[in-house]
């Protein structure tokens, strides 16, 4: 055997399972309009930028004994699997010529979908409008979809929709629908959506990003199913019943090996088994990001968000640090919901999907306003409610045993508490209305982040409440003007009422479960320290960082920045059981320290 | 004046030194306040602070980080306590943060109204009059990435402190050589061991040594 053919056996063994990320996947047998098939070529000078070591562990992509460092077979490997672009559909209409040796030998599906910036609205002419599907893989019982951004100019771009035409890929003359993303794009999401990842929130994951000139970028991720809503709101607008049965019918198999679908049943009743997922999904869901102030633009197209309840699309996705919730993004031709809104958003989400699925079972196509008093929104209410107590009794500090018991026991005064805590939490500037860097908004004044991590304490070594001074002064922003810290009687009566009810709450659960106050003050103290850290990150404060990053890349290769990328990380886990423990190592690298630095300074912001 | 200073080590190491200090509060239910060298991973270690004093039926306890933004409602709950400890950590980083938040003069008057003010590490050279000590030895020194000039401590004491000492001649060449330089005398406590000062009194804790021109004495 002579020495290139070791050497290309070994390529194999090593990273063999990258070799079916090949554009094949289930969905398109399953539903063979639902998508646009490209033939691709690699791109040339690409240099990988990102790469997740440890995600792609946990798909099997590489061996868990992989070291977390870059060689050249891997990188090789990387860029010929992802550095891809599709040969659309201007390239064959003017005849473009490849190298042969260039051309992918599978075809990469742009999957369509709704969405509301189609003039369409049925998602006839909408959907991957610069992003394909690299294919499915599966390890380990789990499996993942993956798709990369930055391809290429598909003919389901709302410019191509708008102009009636096709676009070459790279066209300067458009933006957005030239098919290209670009790298700060691409690290963002890569570092924003790891720290959502740690803390639990489901979310699209970065497997990789690999850069081109003038920053232009492929940025590939992954996740369990990347399936919206809006994949399937699509058909239903269109009365398209085939598509819609046979796109449903193939999310649901495809999930049966999860545990969220385990139990879920064969015929029509698999149908009501989504209908109450989804119900459940997006009330949970809904009320975390509302209560960890994350901002996630939802609308009634189903887009933004996937069929877990995961986010995708990090374009406008925020972490405040306040309760900004009149802050709206700007995407040039509409603004956004806010973060209030979402709620409805996702309600009406659920709605489509109440009309979706007795379409499914009757075969009859209902307005969805005949479904606005169904039983299943009143779920929807009831899983929110329960949700918000339960993620407010959490940021108090209080365990799980005794959040179990207060919800069961004395759901009254939680209640009560959430009602207070509101007012404050949705407390806004004097100042109005004013502009920022990406929307408007109108500043929260009051961090009750604070409130909640100093009470306990204070509580502790006093054991009284504080003075309407002290509760203002602990809680009072740099967003705040003098005028916007007035105590007049109703404020008064509001702390009062807060302390009363925050009190209460802790007696009623060392009541139930006997333990002595002061320790679960300290307890409390412990858990809130970590829950409502100080130095929590902002949308702001990930751009920032990013932008740093980027004046850095020539000194930076992408296994550092994947270092910095895990350790900042880990910093942002708020995990109060104390299991994860970040890196000591935090402030070996300069660079660390000026992320430290940018995220208490942005730590009030978008 | 009614000082600790710990050199490091575990919890179940220090419990001569614990039991000293408890002995030097003298007081039932006391107040106990922790100031991290640096906010970053501090709820981990203000987790075994309380763990370290839970088992001396301590049970209030504050957690104050002062090189992020604080309330002074908080500021006042420290000062109003009976015990403020100084974690160990970088030395420079956090004599530049106590600094810049005005902490230093704080705590002296804290400790001047009788209050209880205890160091490990960091926290313990910081007491003294300057913090040259933590620059070395070589091998194991903090680095000053902060660029601090004013080395200055809080001087509450005329000695200096060196913690974490190892009975080994690359500890000693180093802390020889210094104590030539230097005109106060040096005590070097191994892990575990510490001074406790009860006005006026002080009481070495553990197996402790001192530096002085040039000679090292066993305490």
């Amino acid at each position: 055997m002579g020495h290139s053919a070791k050497k290309q056996k070994t390529i194999t063994k090593s990273y063999g399972k990258f070799d079916s990320i090949d554009g094949s996947h289930p969905f398109k047998a399953a539903v063979p309009e639902g998508f646009i098939d490209y033939p691709a070529r690699i791109r040339r000078g690409g240099k990988v930028a990102f790469f997740n070591y440890g995600l792609a562990k946990e798909m099997g992509l590489i061996p868990v004994s992989h070291q977390e460092k870059m060689d050249k077979e891997l990188e090789n490997k990387l860029l010929e699997t992802f550095g891809i672009v599709i040969i659309n559909e201007f390239d064959q209409m003017n005849g473009k010529r490849f190298s042969k040796k260039d051309l992918k030998p599978g075809k990469y599906m742009a999957t369509r979908y709704l969405q509301l910036q189609h003039e369409d609205k049925t998602g006839r002419t909408s959907g991957d409008g610069r992003s394909i599907w690299n294919g499915q893989i599966k390890h380990k019982g789990a499996t993942w979809d993956i798709s990369s951004c930055g391809t290429g100019a598909t003919a389901l771009s709302p410019a191509t929709a708008k102009h009636n035409r096709f676009f070459e890929t790279g066209d300067p003359t458009i933006s957005y629908g030239c098919g290209y993303a670009e790298l700060d794009e691409g690290l963002s999401t890569a570092l924003f959506s790891d720290i959502f990842h740690r803390n639990k929130i489901s979310t699209e994951q970065t497997l990789c990003v690999i850069e081109y000139e003038k920053n232009y970028s492929i940025n590939v991720r992954a996740h369990g199913s990347l399936f919206r809503p809006s994949h399937f709101f699509g058909y239903l607008k269109q009365g398209n019943y085939a598509n819609l049965k046979s796109s449903i019918d193939y999310y649901i198999d495809s999930r049966r090996e999860d545990d969220s679908f385990s139990n879920c049943p064969k015929g029509k009743k698999k149908y009501d088994y989504l209908l109450d997922y989804i119900c459940k999904t997006f009330a949970n869901v809904t009320a975390v990001f509302e209560d960890e102030y994350i901002f996630c633009w939802l609308d009634w197209d189903g887009d933004n968000i996937l069929m877990d309840g995961g986010i995708i699309d990090y374009g406008s996705v925020r972490q405040f640090g306040l309760f900004h919730h009149e802050y709206r993004y700007d995407d040039v031709e509409r603004f956004s919901t806010n973060i209030l809104e979402q709620k409805e958003k996702a309600k009406r989400i659920v709605q489509t999907f109440i009309q979706l699925v007795d379409y499914l079972k009757t075969e009859d196509k209902k307005p969805l306003d005949s479904f606005k008093k169904h039983q299943v929104l009143e779920k929807f209410e009831e899983v929110f409610n329960q949700r918000k107590n339960y993620n407010l009794l959490k940021k108090m500090g209080l365990g799980e045993g005794a959040i179990e018991v207060l919800l069961t026991k004395h759901s009254g005064c939680v209640e009560d508490f959430k009602k207070v805590f509101s007012y404050f939490e949705r407390a806004k500037s004097s100042k109005g209305l004013s502009r920022v860097s990406d929307g408007v908004s109108w500043d929260a004044i009051f961090c009750m982040r604070d409130l909640l991590r100093e009470l306990p304490q204070i509580y502790l070594s006093r054991d009284e409440h504080i003075s309407d001074l002290e509760f203002i002064e602990i809680i009072r922003s740099n967003y705040a003007t003098e005028r916007d810290l007035e105590i007049n009687s109703y404020r008064k009566r509001r702390i009062r009422e807060f302390q009363d009810l925050y009190s209460k709450l802790i007696e009623f659960s060392c009541k139930e479960d006997g333990t002595p106050k002061e320790k679960r003050l300290l307890e409390m103290t412990m858990r809130s320290a970590v829950i409502n850290k100080m130095e929590r990150v902002t949308g702001d404060a990930i751009s920032l960082i990013v932008d740093l990053i980027m004046k850095q890349r020539k000194k930076l290769g992408s296994d550092e920045v994947y270092k910095l990328f895990k350790k900042f990380s880990s910093f942002q886990t708020m995990d109060p059981s104390g299991q994860s423990i970040p890196n000591k190592k935090f402030w070996s690298s300069n660079l660390m320290r000026q992320f430290y630095e940018i995220v208490k300074e942005r730590r009030e912001g978008i | 004046m009614k000082l600790a200073l710990y050199s490091g080590g575990h919890d179940f190491e220090n419990l001569g030194m614990d039991k000293a200090l408890l002995d030097a509060i003298g007081k039932k239910n006391p107040k106990f306040a922790f100031i991290p060298s640096c906010s970053y991973l501090s709820h981990l270690e203000f987790r075994e602070f309380v763990s370290q004093y839970r088992k001396h039926k301590v049970k209030k306890f504050i957690h104050f980080p002062i090189d992020t933004p604080f309330s002074s409602v908080m500021k006042e709950e420290v000062f109003s306590g009976d015990v403020i400890h100084l974690s160990g950590g970088n030395t420079f980083y956090f004599l530049k943060h106590l600094r810049k938040s005005k902490m230093l003069s704080e705590l002296k008057k804290f400790v001047e109204r009788g209050g209880v003010l205890t160091g490990l590490s960091a926290g313990a050279i910081i007491m003294t009059k300057n913090i040259n000590t933590a620059s070395f030895p070589s091998f194991d020194r903090d680095e000053n990435e902060d660029n601090v000039k004013n080395l200055k401590g809080m001087g509450l004491v005329n000695f200096e402190f060196f913690p974490h000492y190892k009975n080994s001649t690359r500890y000693d060449r180093e802390l020889l050589s210094y104590s030539k330089t230097s005109k106060r005398q040096i005590y070097a406590c191994p892990d575990g061991s510490g001074i406790v000062m009860n006005e006026g009194r002080k009481t070495f804790v553990g197996k402790c040594y001192c530096f002085v021109n040039g000679e090292k004495i066993l305490l």
